[in-house]
């Protein structure tokens, strides 16, 4: 039993990473007010951009910062369109994915379906991967798994919640207008993290082509960046939440698969619709049941819409 | 998410970054389209909305014989069902549009890759007719949205891989993958410790049941007690859900993964468990060398090559055709790590099936314990192609 809950959980960690990643980097965007539906294509460019990068230089976290560099280059074009030339969001975020999966088809031709040489190998964090079940799952997996899970969150929700930089984004995020009457420069603070929020989303594309799967193919991110964007929401924009969501969507898939594995008598249409009935029932039934939860979870009131100074 | 006419023009070779992007986003509905899932419903509304009044009539008339062509006049036009850089199904497709090439160094060949299963298929077949193409290949099953440009394009001759109905210019093809299934189920059950083999299925369509079942019934004619553990991750291409299947299976005490996806990544979990795997569409040992056993080899070179030899002399017609073990179908050369004694075993089998032997024979049950088939009945390829339950000791697909 305990053998199948740390396979089970070293599974949900591993593949929920990927959502996790990127749905820490669209808080970051959404909190100031952006809403970048571009995590797909940025995600694409990020795996693909990873594996060119180790094929030519064998060094992962090489491929790491190569992704996230690009994703912050596409982040910067989207940030440039929707943040500075105010044009609409959704458009400019739909139109970020479309050249992501495009570009990202284009320049990976000549590497797909290649194994990546080198990958963020799984190694054992002394002391801690001794736990049971959290030990294996959490620190004995690549190096990535902690940053994701524990170090990126804590960091984020410490500068959202607990410093005067995270008050002026959050502002930025609800009213632009009273912020920058404020003298909160709003323009560079919705610029600056989205374009930060793209680069976790083109460093979500390289944990996916270096660590969990090792290789690159056409289609291969199969709307993962569409289900972060969504659990952004779940997560009541919130650091920690989008991390632990990342893994309870990943646990929950991880459980589908088990299932049929295991020949539950649930026909396996059913266990396959899991993720997203777990989804629904965990972010209607917290609020159907505790009313303060809609003013906790809810979305920054600005979320969207571009900021014009001149109609303040 | 598809523009009208945007398909179009990616009719030659590659396609452009946008239709790429789109192709993405549907991702899980065109591969869906792959060897019939929907095809019922799709055909009902194609049918409906499409098919003139009369053309029945077509397919009760017999196959007919087109007009030769010289070679530098030809054009065959390729339909696929996903990008050609796949590594597996597309990929073994296009090894053979090369071929076709090659063979054929004069002759004008398209292709547009991830033609989806909606009525964009029939855009993208209308426009290959349209070009002046005179012969259209589909790499899957696309059903009546195929046939509905089949039926209006007489002189142009149609083939449709895993298609199901044949008119006067339109046949279909598939490989009798079930074979070489069953000689990798041989080695399968001689390979695994705990007798449980897993298998990482797509869709509970004929095609799985078929794969899945002759794994099964190999591994069970040399070793009976063997059960196997199907998981349907619902595509045909996608690497996460299938590298989660896969290690669920083998946290539930499976040693031998087996599957049908189009992309390696079980042989993967299989190496990093220290299990065994065998894989589907081409030879994968690069990505688990240690844990590979083989493969469901698919080869469309010789079979493209000789239908459009046969439609530039004019002898073509449109016919079902099964691509049979060792000529469209086979199982790879064995894995590094698979003992002789076993490899032996297991191509003593290939060579009766060679030899016309068909393992495929009564009594077999389903997975509640009924006879499906009675002892003395021989499974033929016809009854193979519409598998549709699974055998005794199956769990799991659907």
């Amino acid at each position: 039993m305990i053998a199948l809950l740390t396979g089970l959980l070293s599974t949900a960690v591993l593949a929920g990473g990927v959502l996790s990643l990127a749905a820490l980097g669209e808080v970051l965007a959404e909190r100031v007010g952006v809403t970048d539906l571009g995590v797909e294509g940025l995600m694409s460019l990020g795996a693909a951009t990873a594996i060119m990068t180790v094929i030519a230089v064998p060094d992962p976290w090489l491929g790491l910062l190569a992704a996230i560099a690009v994703g912050a280059v596409g982040g910067g074009v989207f940030a440039f369109a929707a943040v500075i030339m105010r044009a609409n969001q959704v458009l400019c975020g739909l139109a970020i994915t479309f050249l992501g999966l495009g570009l990202s088809a284009t320049i990976g031709h000549s590497v797909a379906g290649m194994p990546a040489p080198v990958t963020f190998a799984p190694t054992r964090i002394p002391g801690l991967a001794s736990l049971p079940v959290i030990g294996p799952a959490f620190f004995a997996q690549n190096l990535l798994v902690v940053p994701i899970y524990l170090l990126l969150p804590a960091f984020f929700h410490w500068l959202l919640f607990h410093t005067r930089h995270g008050l002026n984004m959050r502002a930025v995020g609800e009213n632009p207008a009273a912020a920058d009457a404020a003298g909160i420069p709003v323009v560079a603070i919705r610029f600056w993290y989205v374009v930060l929020g793209a680069a976790l989303a083109g460093g979500a594309g390289a944990y996916l082509s270096l660590a969990v799967i090792p290789s690159w193919s056409e289609g291969m991110v199969s709307g993962r960046g569409w289900i972060a964007v969504a659990l952004v929401i779940f997560a009541g924009y919130r650091p920690f939440n989008a991390a632990g969501a990342g893994l309870l969507f990943g646990l929950i898939t991880a459980i589908g698969f088990l299932g049929q594995a295991r020949g539950w008598p649930i026909a396996a249409p059913v266990l396959n619709m899991l993720p997203y009935l777990g989804t629904l029932a965990f972010i209607i039934l917290p609020v159907l049941f505790w009313k303060r939860m809609r003013q906790v979870m809810a979305a920054p009131a600005a979320l969207g819409t571009p900021y014009y100074r001149s109609v303040r | 998410m598809k523009g009208p006419g945007g398909t179009f023009m990616t009719g030659y070779g590659r396609n452009t970054d946008a239709e790429s992007a789109a192709r993405g986003q549907k991702h899980g509905s065109e591969l869906l389209g792959r060897r019939s899932v929907i095809g019922g419903l799709g055909a009902a509304a194609s049918a409906g909305f499409w098919r003139p009044k009369g053309a029945g009539a077509a397919e009760a008339a017999p196959s007919r014989l087109f007009s030769p062509i010289a070679e530098e006049d030809a054009l065959i036009a390729f339909g696929h069902t996903g990008p050609i850089t796949d590594g597996g199904w597309t990929t073994a497709h296009d090894l053979g549009v090369q071929a076709v090439r090659k063979a054929f160094p004069r002759l004008r060949s398209v292709y547009v890759e991830s033609v989806p299963y909606s009525a964009d298929a029939t855009r993208i077949f209308r426009q290959f007719v349209a070009e002046g193409a005179q012969m259209v290949i589909s790499t899957s099953n696309y059903g009546d949205f195929i046939r509905d440009v089949a039926d209006r394009a007489p002189d142009v001759a149609f083939l449709e891989c895993d298609g199901h109905s044949v008119s006067r210019n339109l046949g279909w093809f598939y490989i009798t993958h079930w074979y070489a299934s069953y000689i990798i189920g041989i080695a399968a059950g001689l390979m695994t410790k705990t007798g449980k083999l897993g298998y990482v299925g797509t869709f509970p369509i004929p095609s799985v049941y078929a794969s899945a079942n002759a794994t099964l019934l190999g591994a069970q004619s040399v070793n009976p007690a063997c059960t196997m553990n199907a998981i349907a991750i619902n595509s045909w291409f996608d690497p996460q859900a299938a590298t989660q299947a896969a290690s669920a299976l083998a946290d539930s005490g499976c040693d031998f993964l087996c599957g049908i996806t189009d992309e390696p990544a079980y042989l993967r979990v299989a190496e990093s468990r220290g299990i065994k795997a065998a894989m589907w569409n081409l030879g994968m040992r690069q990505f688990g060398p240690t844990a590979y056993v083989s493969s469901v080899v698919l080869d469309f070179s010789h079979f493209y090559i000789e239908q459009v030899r046969q439609r530039l002399n004019g002898t073509w017609r449109a016919a079902p055709h099964f691509l049979t073990l060792s000529d469209g179908v086979d199982r790879d050369a064995w894995g590094a790590t698979v003992p002789l004694e076993i490899a032996a075993r297991a191509d003593e089998m290939r060579s009766r099936i060679l030899g016309g032997y068909n393992p495929f024979r009564g009594p077999i049950r389903d997975n509640s314990g009924t006879v499906r088939v009675p002892a003395g009945v021989v499974m033929d390829d016809d009854t193979i192609y519409q598998w549709d339950w699974g055998v005794q000791g199956m769990t799991g697909l659907g």
